[in-house]
């Protein structure tokens, strides 16, 4: 994806290496990389050691997001083979201060909040599956549009898709119908983090609920899965709105 | 600051009633009584202002199924006290070392069986965003779903429409024809996002058809003098109308702004007009010509 290698002697340097690092790291909720939400305010670089500060759009945004986010940055960091330490800092959140030193004192989630009740790997788990469903509907829209018919694109196995370079292949009875690869490499990498879709004869497009779909059902789950999209949107801008109703338009200095 | 932390009565009854973006409001308590030694507001608290303008408040009551036999005869109580047409709950709401309850246990179920039994229809469940310290997944939809379809005969307005679990909350209200969308929260985005405003409305008007969203304000998070406005102002991009084959038109926006809450509390909205032509609030905020016409819709 980004072209760095992780292990392995020879790892790019630099502010860019780290950044392109970041990238990988999401807002876990709008399931978007922080560096394109633009979260990373500085990255600094002094011999192995590095360190990230990033500031999230409202001060009360989910601890547990907030968290992740910490940690996650943490170690896409430390998987370049030269850096010796990742320091990261949290600013401007109700938590800033035990985040960062949670964080960096390598603690867990529930050693840092101890009143916190579910962990972190729990909702993990669940935003990765909103992730998957809200990331079917474009898939399977790009194979529609090709004129595939529902029959056949609820009956696709894992193994029936080929991803090369700009294209994918999907065969269907012998046939073989060549589509877009951006929907169908972001929705395997989504249902293979979820765990949904792993194997070779896997069901290749569910349910939410992870079961097989029947065709004449497959509109009723296209429109979950837009719901799944808007669902997850709409949080960005809940947060904001909130953000401004308290402070106006102008943020917390007006 | 200050403004921030105290709304008393008077000032509520001048930004909601003063300029008329409303007519009516439903007064929802939240008790919240482990953080707040006297309530952050009681239905004992709200009813010394609704009973200074009965005629414009709807009085909501509450209960909390870690109370038990009390938490019963509380009910009772405020029944035959308030007769309250609702109830609002907060199912995260701490206690001890509880940290929320759900709708769908027994403990629920026994106090949502007294509801019934007592005519207590409305049920409003707080199902929103949420910080720390209150656990987000207290605030899960999910019981709803068992609730709803055990007690048919009762209303399950789910406030905030479980943002951000929208999706849940939809998929469960689509199947469930008692389940309600209080579009609280959501409403604001209608000032700065309104392209996601239009987008979370018609997936809402998609799933839950026109007679079963409603307005909210998030009082006195937002000031209704502007959001009622703002929110009677939205409109879909073309877009979005060719995506969810719904139009937030005029007789839309009446059934979410007024009507449909007017149908769950049993308001006759034309009597009510009659009636505010020379109220109290009328006179005291010079509103006679508002209330003239046939203009005017009922909000909660």
């Amino acid at each position: 994806m980004s072209g760095s290698r992780t292990g392995t002697s020879g790892d790019p340097t630099g502010v860019p290496a780290i950044r392109s690092r970041l990238d990988r790291v999401e807002d876990p909720e709008l399931a978007r990389s922080i560096v394109e939400l633009d979260y990373v305010e500085t990255i600094d670089v002094d011999g192995g050691h590095v360190f990230v500060r990033f500031t999230l759009p409202t001060a009360w945004c989910s601890p547990a997001f907030a968290w992740m986010m910490a940690v996650d940055a943490r170690d896409e960091v430390e998987r370049l083979d030269w850096v010796r330490e990742a320091q990261i800092e949290l600013d401007d959140h109700m938590h800033d201060e035990e985040i960062t030193t949670g964080v960096n004192a390598r603690d867990t989630f529930g050693e840092t909040f101890p009143d916190a009740d579910g962990g972190v790997s729990e909702v993990r788990a669940a935003l990765a599956d909103k992730a998957r469903v809200s990331r079917q509907r474009e898939a399977v829209e790009a194979l529609l549009s090709t004129g595939v018919d529902p029959e056949q694109v609820v009956v696709l196995e894992r193994s029936d898709v080929t991803v090369s370079g700009e294209t994918a292949h999907v065969s269907l009875d012998g046939l073989s119908v060549v589509v877009d690869a951006d929907p169908i490499k972001d929705y395997l990498r989504r249902a293979t983090n979820s765990g949904h879709v792993t194997e070779p004869d896997d069901t290749l497009f569910l349910t939410p609920e992870g079961r097989p779909i029947t065709a004449d059902r497959l509109d009723v789950v296209q429109k979950r899965s837009r719901l799944a999209s808007v669902n997850m949107g709409g949080q960005g801008a809940v947060c904001d709105a909130l953000h401004r109703a308290r402070h106006g338009p102008d943020g917390p200095e007006a | 600051m200050e403004e921030y932390r105290h709304y008393g009565a008077d000032r509520m009854a001048e930004d909601l009633f003063g300029n008329a973006a409303a007519d009516m409001a439903i007064f929802q308590p939240t008790y919240l009584t482990d953080f707040y030694d006297e309530g952050f507001n009681t239905t004992e608290q709200n009813a010394e202002l609704a009973e200074k303008y009965p005629e414009r408040f709807v009085l909501n009551g509450t209960f909390d199924p870690r109370d038990g036999e009390e938490g019963l005869r509380y009910l009772e109580h405020l029944k035959e006290e308030y007769d309250i047409p609702g109830v609002k709950l907060y199912t995260a709401e701490w206690r001890d070392d509880s940290k929320g309850w759900r709708l769908g246990s027994d403990d629920a179920f026994e106090f949502l069986e007294k509801c019934s039994e007592l005519g207590i229809e409305n049920i409003n469940a707080h199902k929103g965003p949420t910080i720390r310290p209150l656990n987000r997944d207290a605030f899960d939809v999910k019981d709803i779903d068992d609730a709803a379809s055990s007690f048919p005969e009762l209303n399950f307005i789910v406030n905030h429409v479980g943002l951000p679990r929208l999706d849940d909350f939809c998929w469960i209200a689509a199947q469930e024809p008692n389940v309600y969308g209080g579009i609280a929260v959501a409403s604001a985005l209608s000032t700065h996002r309104d392209r996601k405003f239009g987008e979370i409305m018609g997936e809402l008007l998609f799933w839950l058809g026109e007679d079963r969203v409603m307005f909210g304000s998030d009082y006195a998070l937002c000031n209704p003098d502007w959001l009622v406005d703002q929110v009677m102002n939205a409109e879909l991009t073309d877009e979005q109308r060719d995506e969810y084959g719904v139009e937030l038109d005029v007789d839309t926006m009446k059934k979410v702004m007024g009507e449909n809450a007017a149908e769950l509390y049993d308001i006759d909205i034309e009597a009510k007009k009659r009636q505010f032509r020379d109220d109290s609030v009328t006179e005291r905020f010079g509103l006679a010509d508002h209330y003239g016409g046939d203009a005017g819709s009922a909000a909660d």
